[in-house]
């Protein structure tokens, strides 16, 4: 295998348990096949319902139905013992554990057999990667949503895995709140970690980003953000037949192109829409 | 009835560690009818918090509220307070998990629930379902639906119907967007339009501007508890064109126009429709060489004085969020991060196997005491060791009452004599003697939970017991398990008033909202006991995520509690108490 591969899943599929056995289980995931390099961003997008949480639960091992194919590990992760590729989920009030962040680390780094001398610093290193060292003895009751996302993803880097496995971790968070906890995961990327980001606000998108759409349960489109948008002629954009409304700026882009305006590539944030109109 | 919100000094305040603290507050100003009003702000700023409480779902602390010239409060028999009626009829609430509060076994089942304070006959009714499902895109089939089996999109548009059919001149309502996709959002800026249309006001909690903002007519800010006054739509998108969070049309045009593109305002839009904006480019591309330089327009326009403030108060904590990890991680070794020590307050002072020993011994001394004096006394020491922690004793307080009523009674019914009828003092005082005992041990434990964390809890357990993993019983399994249920009971009451609150609106009660009519104790049981199942998944979840019950996995122990010079200190004063006691118990 080569080396740059993190993990790969062949022909996976999921289906719901069912308490009736004569019943046809429910598909809830098919025909899966994908592969996740170092320091990729993937964003993976789908409405309610498409399978995509269920997907990233796989990976991160969790048990989410009956499930069949392959999951492949990489090198960098075949050998880690313990947590493979830890997860960040939605709800960030369910998800501590700890009644402070630095207790719902030091549970996470003992169970995952870190030794004992070296918690206390590793902990504290996590939650200042995040910014919230200062905050570390606070009470989780007292903590805002986006606090509460940055303790966990600090809980994922404490545990030093080479991927992050994010759940529609803005969901629930305020406009500025969402932006920091975007920015601080893509830098944890730029950093080399690799990040697979659940989200259904699609100005999360930028440019380079893979892309992977679910729809009931298959892959749909993989590729890149650019081509998720890409209108053909006959067609709609993969964006729009799944039923997403494409942020302003590239509706904006798709309007240019109607008033005979091309741009040499895509793009997706205000400032690159600058640049590329000017550009021109 | 019709008329505008008013308040004047407003505020609400919550139980807080100690004594009570301000949630939101004072509040002056209004909401104009006929108006959308949208209330923005970071979380946390109060605004669900303001719009429980133009519904009444949180009592006053002080000052005044009124919808038109009726106050939202009444001063009702024996002086309590009770919620105006008429206020409530005007007014409909959709809260936050207003998509998962069903009850009942069909959809038509919620919306006659909905509609039942409203005493309409039996055909105006299904006209409004029938309507309601309508305007929301329902398909009309679904009405004979459990509510439970429509999906997620289809359960925030019931909420919605549920909302419009009852026809309320005031529409609240918190983050409406979320969980819609790009139809039903359609749908829902379509009847928010025709609510307008109809002479109706809303107030919107809300962080999605990008859909919200073009149909608002003003914006209010919520600042720690505060409301800022409200500024026309397009005034405060002005405003707020440069802040990094503002939605993306606005960003879209500030850069057009910081790369010199020449765009106007639309008169009556808040940005220019996608051709507008796009010929506008394209035919300034065509016309060569757009060198002409000129400073974008649009920016200093009229910055309310308030406005700009809470803008400027914004991009500077933006910049506090920026100057983070850097040096943070060069210092994070030399931070003390030992659990045991410093900032965790209450809950890290003492060791727990302190205080469970010493509370144990105490208990066992109450509970000797057979006479009056005795019992005196256990009183007087309790309420000593107690003093300092009134606070945590406070949210109890009903119960304690409850507890006591209970008591009376029950030692009532034991004095009680049949043959001959009578009363026999003798029986009723040792009764009331026990549970008196009971009762005191019982307000010395209460405490006790806010004193310890899970994981100190866990930690005691393994630490005492650990000895006892050699003879095969599952000591860290149990110690896990505790630790859990102590994270899970603070969820328990949350989430039981999150649905007693929309149960409370929906049934437009008049009683404060901590106390629920018995009537409508079904609708809250149902979805509440949904939603803990669905939190104990989520806690599952949680926990395979840190790698919890993973069978390869051998836990280590980042910390161990160690017996401080408090902790010996606290259990001389419990021996001292309960020597005393004993004492007292062998003299008297």
């Amino acid at each position: 295998m080569e080396r740059n591969l993190l993990l790969q899943l062949t022909d996976v599929a999921v289906r719901a348990f069912t308490a009736n056995e004569q019943e046809e289980p429910v598909a809830i995931l098919k025909n899966i096949h994908m592969r996740v390099e170092q320091g990729e961003w993937i964003a993976l997008i789908g409405r309610n319902g498409s399978g995509k949480s269920t997907l990233l639960k796989l990976i991160a091992g969790f048990q989410a139905g009956e499930a069949s194919g392959f999951l492949d590990w990489g090198d960098a992760l075949a050998s880690r013992s313990g947590i493979k590729a830890p997860i960040v989920m939605q709800q960030p009030e369910a998800s501590m554990v700890g009644a402070t962040p630095i207790e719902d680390l030091i549970i996470m780094l003992e169970q995952n057999g870190v030794k004992g001398e070296l918690i206390a610093e590793q902990a504290a290193n996590a939650l200042a990667r995040t910014g919230m060292l200062d905050r570390g003895h606070q009470p989780v009751g007292t903590l805002s949503g986006g606090q509460k996302q940055r303790v966990a993803i600090a809980g994922c880097l404490a545990v030093d895995a080479p991927i992050l496995l994010m759940d529609e971790p803005t969901a629930m968070l305020d406009p500025e709140a969402s932006i920091y906890v975007h920015d601080i995961v893509r830098k944890l990327n730029r950093s080399g970690i690799a990040v697979i980001w659940i989200t259904q606000k699609l100005d999360e998108l930028r440019e380079g980003d893979r892309v992977i759409a679910l729809e009931q349960g298959e892959i749909v489109f993989d590729g890149a953000a650019e081509g998720f948008y890409a209108r053909s002629r006959a067609m709609d954009s993969v964006c729009e037949r799944l039923g997403f409304e494409a942020p302003y700026v590239v509706q904006t882009a798709w309007e240019l192109e109607k008033h005979g305006v091309e741009l040499a590539s895509l793009p997706l944030t205000p400032a690159a829409l600058a640049k590329a109109v000017q550009r021109r | 009835m019709s008329g505008n919100w008013t308040f004047d000094d407003a505020a609400v305040y919550a139980a807080a560690e100690y004594g009570t603290k301000r949630i939101i507050g004072p509040i002056d100003g209004s909401f104009e009818q006929g108006r959308i009003t949208l209330l923005v702000g970071a979380n946390g700023a109060g605004k669900s918090t303001l719009l429980e409480m133009m519904a009444g779902l949180r009592p006053l602390h002080s000052g005044s509220v009124a919808l038109g010239s009726s106050s939202l409060w009444q001063k009702g028999k024996r002086r309590k307070m009770r919620l105006d009626r008429n206020v409530l009829l005007h007014t409909g609430i959709s809260l936050q998990h207003s998509e998962s509060q069903w009850f009942a076994p069909k959809v038509s089942d919620e919306f006659r629930f909905s509609l039942k304070p409203y005493k309409l006959p039996e055909a105006e009714q299904e006209d409004r379902m029938r309507k309601a499902m309508e305007a929301t895109g329902l398909p009309p089939q679904l009405t004979e639906n459990d509510p439970w089996t429509l999906s997620g999109g289809q359960q925030r548009r019931l909420s919605l119907a549920c909302l419009i059919a009852c026809q309320p001149q005031w529409l609240l309502l918190d983050e409406p967007t979320s969980g819609l996709d790009t139809a039903g959002i359609s749908q829902l800026l379509d009847v928010l339009q025709a609510h307008r249309e109809a002479g109706g006001g809303a107030v919107i909690s809300t962080h999605d501007l990008d859909v919200l903002l073009p149909i608002a007519d003003e914006v209010a800010v919520m600042e720690d508890g505060l409301l800022l006054q409200a500024v026309p739509a397009a005034e405060w998108a002005a405003v707020h064109a440069s802040d990094y969070a503002a939605p993306q049309a606005l960003r879209v045009l500030k850069e057009l126009r910081h790369a010199r593109f020449e765009l106007s305002q639309p008169d009556t839009a808040l940005w220019p429709s996608l051709s507008e904006l796009a010929g506008a480019i394209a035919s300034q591309l065509a016309a060569t060489g757009h060198g002409e330089l000129r400073e974008p327009k649009l920016m200093q326009k009229q910055q309310t004085a308030q406005g700009a403030d809470a803008g400027r108060e914004r991009q500077a904590r933006s910049v506090d969020y920026d100057v983070e990890s850097p040096h943070q991680s060069q210092e994070a070794d030399k931070v003390n991060i030992s659990p045991q020590i410093g900032a965790g307050g209450l809950a890290s002072r003492f060791d727990p196997r302190a205080l469970i020993l010493s509370y144990v011994l105490l208990a066992a001394a109450v509970l000797m005491q057979g006479t009056w004096p005795g019992i005196g006394v256990a009183v007087v020491l309790t309420g000593i060791a107690l003093f300092p922690l009134r606070a945590q004793i406070r949210p109890w307080i009903k119960v304690i009452r409850a507890y006591s009523i209970m008591i009376a009674a029950i030692a009532f019914i034991a004095g009680i004599q049949l043959k001959p009828l009578g009363f026999e003092w003798t029986n009723a005082q040792f009764t009331l003697l026990r549970f008196s005992g009971l009762l005191v041990v019982m307000l010395l434990g209460l405490p006790m939970l806010a004193m310890v964390t899970p994981l100190r809890v866990q930690r005691a357990i393994e630490q005492t017991f650990g000895w006892l993993g050699r003879f095969k019983v599952p000591v860290s399994s149990v110690a896990l398990t505790v630790t859990l249920i102590f994270r899970f009971i603070p969820l328990l009451g949350s989430e039981w008033q999150r649905f007693a609150a929309i149960a409370h609106a929906r049934g437009k009660a008049t009683t404060q909202a901590g106390s629920l009519p018995v009537s409508m104790l079904f609708p809250v049981v149902i979805p509440y006991i949904r939603s803990l199942l669905r939190l104990a998944e989520q806690l599952a979840d949680a926990l395979e995520a840190r790698g919890i019950g993973n069978p390869n996995g051998k836990p280590t122990r980042g910390f161990k509690l160690r017996f401080a010079a408090r902790d010996a200190l606290l259990m001389l004063a419990a021996l001292l108490s309960a020597s005393l006691l004993f004492y007292l118990n062998a003299v008297l």
